[in-house]
């Protein structure tokens, strides 16, 4: 039945704009920046999946983690080479600190893009999948091995990213530093090694959706336009900082597009969550779980 | 009795005389500059000027940090092209119909993000942006999508446009300094530094938002319509986020918060995009790294430095 | 500090260019304006570029045209019309080239014809098939490039012939890719009106065409035609393969974008591409000319990969501007254009004649040969491809191999 198909798809969907997105509501919630890279960082991941699986010879299961890890390794420099400014040092930045990071994440998408594109080459690659299995029927939807394994590591590492913020210590400390930074610091925690963390998972997390959806898309230096404005639209929908609501904007926008897509036009698809995004803000300013709201 | 100092007016008032040397200095560049080439250079560097002065009003002085001034552009731009095209409306008329209709987009948006600050309220803006362009992208029947729209040109004359535009940046900065003069300026800048504070004076924060946005966004208007009669071309790639991007860095890298520094930022690195075309391959890469480390080294901006330089000379 | 620096190394660099070995005599200057990097196609730029740089090096080591050698310059223009624009202008006004050619994106070719009307430069159409830029009835313009007509009077022709009963066409949101739907449809009307069509268009920059595919599952149609590009189009094979829509024993997918031959083509659809037929514009049992030879065998020493008909037509659009100078024995535009008009141009893909007609065929070249084929293999290479419509004859349904289910 149609609609149950466009629902299933939707929901899978849905888990991989989840996977994209947190990342970038981990950041927003701690340093309430706007990261025009976070594109490039799924990018990035997916590059490196996909440049080790079949460059390397690499088995695709050896080549995800090679992609956290660059993700991880990305998301560290940049916050140690760009983002310090930003909280250490009031006197210059402290009042610019929005227009400065978007004015430097900017540049450093542009720049990780055109090196991408120089370094590697502009044809687009497929990646190689987890399972070869191309496509099987599961009940009455059809999937593939690469969609199914992705959707189940995608809830996998939210479910895992939720209890570690929720039970660690230094998801805990992420949480002080979230909610006060002056009062985390002067309760004794290190908020910049915090933030450091935090870029990490966050450029992590990118990393392996974009490694995760390698043979989904066929990854190509400009990739990164995509899930950065899915991310954009979900976060500001799940309500700033609220990873559950990151989470469940993110079903709701893959099954609304599908639904729409279908029903009304194809041309539009992608303007649908932004338009979402507005007429919800209209009503709810604060989004759909709002800055109140449950935060981990 | 003498008269009180107002540093603020003084501080505008030099900035306006700076900025009036500069758009004097680029007056000039036609005796020494030739080829209609280089003219049209410097002429695209002036419409980024206009952008960059349009959306430092709206977010350098009264904190509002949209991202959406290249779509303004885009959609001014696209009245003046639809209503040529379908209605064969003379310029004279499409081009104020431009800024009308963007002040009205603006007015909207304002409306859209009255409760909104910081990064919600800027990636608010940019699903605004990107609804626009997506919309004007993929409406091929009525705009032809992706391939464009013809203009028709108010002149064939290169030099001619040249000083058009020029006049157009004079225009729009005239009109940015008689507002900031007043009241309104510093209701502004009261409105960016601490809304609550102001509100609590009795300065009516919303009325000043709406006022900022509808101003703001018909200068991108008025600045992308001019364009497009200019390139004769209309493509949604105006509203693109990337151009969003390059205005903010040019008005950042030339220093928020003043006039000079929008328009000196708009102009040099308009130019330095196109000086670096000499690198060939590695053009993009190179702006790119030119774009980071003046963000993260040189807080302040390029007028910053100067100005610093220059004022505390005259102290 | 910084812009010292950077003063200097552009100084260093001005006078390396300097020093570099000059040619006795002055170089004819070409521009090309094409796409080297996102978010235009990339790939389409890079095979028009090898196509140019083979023919150029050639003809230089032969001692160059009216005795100079041929200096091509090159222009980013990112695939976006206004970069087109500007690029043409600079490559015109300010580097005084004396013909244009290479360009390979409908969208931006619109914008750039624009300007060589204006300075009245001779431009040359390597590979924009939309009808729009004859139909503007420029003198300067000059078509090599295939044109949306040719190629869906040879789909409808196709389809017709096939004797389906539903087909459904999927078109990116371009010009090119609405422009060829919807004439194939009408052409098709025309041929066989009892066959349903009815075509969807799809935004090129999405990622994901479930959606658009879903509902072709519970009543597949006999053909999926595809009027797409790379990126979506890989992405829209993969995913009807997936949905397992096609191919079946019932349906089959036909391609008029020209994609089996991109070199990233097989990278990209896997088992997707098995069973694809696809109208193309080069096939290693048409006549091949002594020149396209040479190309080919160059193109493998340099690139280890076969030749397509893209660097066929790059070539092939410098080839008819090196002519027009040496019939017109000099570079002025003028005299280029109207020898550019007037002669008989010997193409690198056969017989060529440029006709006069207004429309579609303004100074195009109507008669370019074309095949029809199928892929049976992954990986398969061109010449190994199933013959449909072997160059100038009929079409031959018969050959047409299904999958089993």
């Amino acid at each position: 039945m149609l609609a149950f198909d466009l629902l299933a798809n939707g929901l899978i969907y849905g888990c991989f704009y989840a996977l994209m997105a947190i990342g970038l509501a981990m950041i927003f919630g701690v340093l309430k920046i706007v990261n025009f890279a976070h594109g490039e960082f799924f990018m990035i991941g997916a590059y490196t999946y996909v440049l080790v699986a079949l460059k390397l010879g690499v088995s695709p299961w050896l080549a995800l983690p090679c992609a956290a890890v660059s993700g991880a390794l990305l998301g560290w420099l940049v916050e140690r080479l760009l983002m310090r400014p930003m909280y250490q040092g009031y006197a210059s930045w402290g009042f610019m600190k929005d227009e400065y990071a978007v004015v430097v994440t900017f540049g450093l998408s542009l720049l990780l893009i055109n090196l991408v594109d120089k370094i590697v080459g502009p044809y687009s690659f497929r990646g190689p999948p987890l399972i070869d299995v191309s496509r099987f029927a599961l009940g009455p939807i059809m999937l593939t091995g690469q969609k199914a394994i992705a959707a189940v590591v995608s809830v996998l590492l939210m479910i895992g990213l939720a209890l570690f913020i929720k039970r660690s210590v230094w998801g805990k400390q992420i949480q002080a530093v979230a909610q006060n930074r002056l009062g985390a610091s002067l309760a004794g925690i290190d908020a910049t090694r915090t933030t450091s963390l935090i870029f990490m998972i966050s450029g992590m997390l990118a990393a392996l959706s974009g490694a995760l959806l390698a043979p989904l898309v066929n990854p190509s230096p400009d990739i990164g336009a995509f899930p950065a404005v899915k991310s954009y639209v979900i976060v500001v929908l799940g309500g700033m900082g609220s990873i559950w609501g990151a989470m469940l904007a993110a079903l709701i926008l893959g099954v609304s597009e599908a639904f729409f897509s279908v029903y009304i036009s194809y041309d539009y698809r992608d303007a649908f969550g932004l338009i979402i995004l507005v007429v919800v803000l209209l009503f709810r300013p604060q989004g759909l779980f709002g800055e109140k709201g449950r935060e981990l | 009795m003498k008269p009180i100092h107002n540093l603020w007016q003084e501080r505008l008032r030099f900035d306006m005389r700076a900025a009036l040397v500069i758009i004097a200095l680029i007056g000039l560049l036609p005796a020494v500059v030739y080829g209609p080439y280089a003219l049209g250079i410097i002429l695209v560097s002036v419409y980024f000027a206009i952008l960059a002065l349009g959306w430092n009003l709206l977010a350098g002085y009264t904190g509002q940090f949209s991202l959406a001034p290249a779509a303004f552009a885009m959609i001014g731009a696209y009245t003046t092209a639809l209503l040529d095209h379908y209605w064969q409306v003379p310029l004279a008329l499409g081009i104020p119909a431009a800024i009308v209709v963007t002040a009205l987009f603006g007015l909207m948006l304002g409306k859209l993000v009255l409760n909104l600050s910081g990064p919600y309220l800027s990636l608010t803006t940019l699903a605004f942006a990107e609804i626009a362009r997506v919309v004007i992208g993929n409406s091929h029947e009525f705009t032809r999508g992706d391939q464009g729209m013809h203009v028709a040109t108010l002149t064939d004359n290169r030099l001619a446009y040249y000083y058009i535009f020029l006049f157009a940046l004079v225009v729009v900065l005239a009109c940015i300094y008689w507002l900031l003069k007043g009241k309104l300026g510093r209701f502004m800048m009261a409105v960016r530094d601490d809304p609550v504070g102001a509100e609590s004076r009795g300065i009516n924060v919303v009325r000043i938002k709406m006022i900022a946005f509808c101003i703001s966004c018909s200068i991108c208007g008025l600045a992308g319509s001019l364009y497009g009669t200019f390139s004769q071309l209309v493509s949604p790639e105006l509203g693109l986020l990337q151009q969003t991007g390059l205005i903010l860095s040019m008005v950042v890298i030339g220093g928020m918060g003043s006039l000079s520094g929008a328009i000196l930022g708009g102009v040099l690195i308009y130019l330095g995009s196109e000086w670096l075309r000499g690198f060939g391959d590695i053009q993009m890469i190179v702006f790119a790294l030119l774009v980071i480390v003046f963000a993260r080294y040189i807080p302040g901006g390029l007028w910053g430095m100067v100005a610093a330089r220059l004022q505390g000379r005259r102290s | 500090m910084m812009f010292r620096c950077l003063r200097y190394l552009a100084g260093l660099m001005g006078f390396a260019f300097l020093l570099s070995p000059a040619f006795a005599a002055d170089p004819i200057l070409i521009g090309v304006s094409l796409t080297q990097s996102p978010p235009g196609s990339v790939v389409q730029g890079t095979q028009v570029k090898d196509g140019m740089e083979i023919l150029k090096d050639m003809v230089n080591a032969k001692g160059g045209v009216l005795g100079r050698p041929i200096k091509i310059l090159y222009e980013d223009n990112q695939g976006i019309p206004e970069k087109g624009r500007a690029a043409t202008e600079k490559l015109i006004s300010s580097d005084k080239v004396v013909a244009m050619a290479g360009g390979h994106q409908s969208s931006v070719c619109l914008a750039e014809i624009e300007v060589a009307h204006r300075y009245k430069v001779p431009y040359v159409n390597t590979n924009c098939w939309s009808d729009d830029v004859r139909k503007r009835g420029y003198p300067e313009v000059f078509n090599t490039s295939p044109y949306n007509t040719l190629v869906s009077s040879s789909m409808a022709t196709t389809l017709a012939t096939m004797g389906v009963k539903r087909v459904v066409a999927f078109a990116e949101n371009t010009d090119y890719g609405i422009g060829q739907a919807k004439l194939t449809g009408e052409l098709l009307k025309a041929k066989a009106p009892q066959i349903e069509y009815k075509y969807e268009t799809l935004d090129r920059a999405s990622k994901d065409f479930t959606a658009a595919v879903l509902p072709l599952r519970a009543n597949p149609p006999d053909v999926i035609v595809m009027s797409m590009l790379p990126p979506a189009a890989y992405l829209l094979m993969n995913q009807v393969y997936e949905q397992g829509v096609a191919p079946t024993a019932k349906t089959l997918m036909y391609d008029g974008g020209g994609l089996a031959d991109y070199p990233d083509f097989w990278q990209n659809v896997k088992e997707g591409g098995k069973y694809l037929l696809s109208f193309a514009l080069y096939h290693p049992q048409m006549k091949q000319t002594p020149l396209a030879s040479d190309i080919a065998a160059e193109y493998k020493k340099r690139t280890g990969g076969d030749i397509n008909r893209l660097v066929l037509q790059a070539a092939d659009s410098l080839e008819l501007v090196i002519q027009g100078i040496e019939s017109a024995k000099s570079t002025d535009s003028d005299k280029l254009i109207k020898a550019m008009q007037t002669m008989n141009f010997k193409s690198i893909r056969g017989v060529s004649d440029f006709s006069n007609k207004p429309g579609f065929g303004y100074q195009q070249w109507l008669e370019i040969p074309y095949v029809n084929y199928e892929l049976t293999a992954e990986k398969q290479p061109i010449a190994q491809t199933v013959l449909i419509q072997a160059p100038g004859q009929k079409f031959d349904a018969s050959k047409i191999v299904h999958p089993a289910k």
